[in-house]
């Protein structure tokens, strides 16, 4: 029996490769945070088509290899918020000086990455300050075009997160993207406090 | 993090290696331990694999739900502790989401069982008016999961299928039991055959 309206959500940031390359990055932490968390609904960064053809050719490894088997073998359902294909890779420029300055924040990237290999790090205040800064230097430098279709890809997101919580209120909700779109969504989802109320991961 | 309980459960019935590899799935399906048949406290769920009939089935504690791991559902008489019936034609990560159902006090029909049965039931099972009348009860949404349960899928499926999560799901189908006056799941599911 529900005992409140309001959903509990919380984010959790997932890097698990980068301009889709494989990197180190513990999938084993993941799917152990997801069982212990156990939320009713999980959203996850795949379309809604692919996941109801079961195609996870080009999903990202998080979802193909550690929450669709968690899905599969749990009560937890799996919402599909993904509006269209492109990661935060897609958006990078094509050529140019900006190209070259956006490898050398990938480097970086990278670099912290390799620092903060599992779910626990990732979402650390270390690593969310830091990865929070160089995507924001990175996206100054992707064309406007680039910048305007990231924020509108994010915005669909938050829509169909919304959706979930209206569909199904009152539930534990656990939102699982990519670690670069995590403080796009915060604020957006902040504007929703009649729906829901934002905790951290470890408190849902 | 309030991390969730594992669901305790047994194994039994089968020949010993399909009791060890059905023990070695169950150990690597998320959430679930595997604990002793017989074991204090009890556990939650007794997975039992039916070789040939029901003879050797233990009795067990009034807190452990059965699943029976079957080839058909042929059983004419189930004891009242089985409250699932598990085909082995499903894939395995499947009986993670019996053994949680059961575990919760649900029934668990394979879909492939409850088309089966209720093939073989409907011409058998007479239609109460009344209860077409109370159809009308139904909420959009509640016809919506009627529906699903028509095709015999289980709790998780049909909130799969909705976008639900699956307590949700189960809050529809105890109103759904309420206003169609039945008390089972396989109640249900002839009332929703009928009125296709």
């Amino acid at each position: 029996m529900k005992t409140s309206s309001i959903t509990r959500l919380a984010i959790l940031g997932t890097m698990s490769e980068l301009h889709k390359q494989p990197i180190s990055y513990d999938l084993d932490s993941l799917k152990k945070v997801v069982v212990d968390v156990s939320p009713d609904l999980l959203c996850a960064e795949i379309t809604a088509d692919a996941w109801e053809r079961e195609d996870m050719s080009k999903a990202s490894l998080e979802v193909r290899d550690a929450l669709a088997p968690v899905i599969a073998s749990t009560d937890i359902v799996l919402i599909p918020i993904s509006p269209s294909l492109e990661q935060y890779a897609d958006f990078k420029p094509d050529f140019g000086w900006r190209q070259r300055l956006v490898r050398t924040f990938d480097r970086l990237l990278r670099w912290g990455q390799i620092q903060a290999d599992n779910v626990q790090a990732v979402n650390g205040m270390w690593f969310e300050t830091f990865c929070h800064t160089v995507c924001w230097f990175n996206e100054a430098l992707w064309t406007a075009e680039d910048r305007v279709a990231w924020e509108k890809q994010n915005e669909e997101m938050v829509s169909n997160i919304i959706h979930a919580v209206q569909r199904d209120a009152g539930r534990r909700l656990l939102v699982v993207v990519q670690c670069q779109r995590v403080h796009q969504l915060i604020p957006l989802l902040r504007a929703h406090d009649d729906l829901l109320k934002l905790v951290d991961y470890q408190e849902l | 993090m309030k991390v969730l309980s594992n669901i305790t459960i047994s194994i039994g019935g089968g020949r010993e290696l399909d009791n060890a590899a059905l023990s070695a799935l169950a150990a690597n399906l998320p959430g679930l331990r595997v604990v002793p048949l017989g074991s204090n406290p009890p556990p939650q769920v007794l997975v039992w694999d039916v070789r040939t009939d029901l003879e050797e089935l233990p009795v067990v504690s009034r807190d452990t739900a059965i699943l029976l791991l079957v080839e058909e559902a042929g059983l004419d008489s189930l004891p009242e502790a089985v409250t699932g019936l598990f085909s082995r034609d499903e894939p395995p990560a499947a009986l993670g989401v019996a053994i949680r159902q059961v575990a919760r006090g649900e029934q668990y029909l394979s879909p492939t069982f409850a088309i089966k049965i209720l093939q073989n039931h409907r011409t058998k099972t007479s239609f109460d008016e009344s209860q077409k009348s109370n159809f009308e009860l139904l909420t959009n949404r509640e016809r919506e999961v009627f529906d699903l349960l028509a095709q015999g899928l289980s709790n998780k499926a049909i909130a799969s299928r909705l976008y639900l999560s699956v307590r949700t799901v189960e809050g529809h189908l105890a109103n759904i039991y309420s206003r169609l006056g039945v008390h089972s799941r396989t109640e249900a599911m002839l009332i929703a055959v009928k009125d296709k």
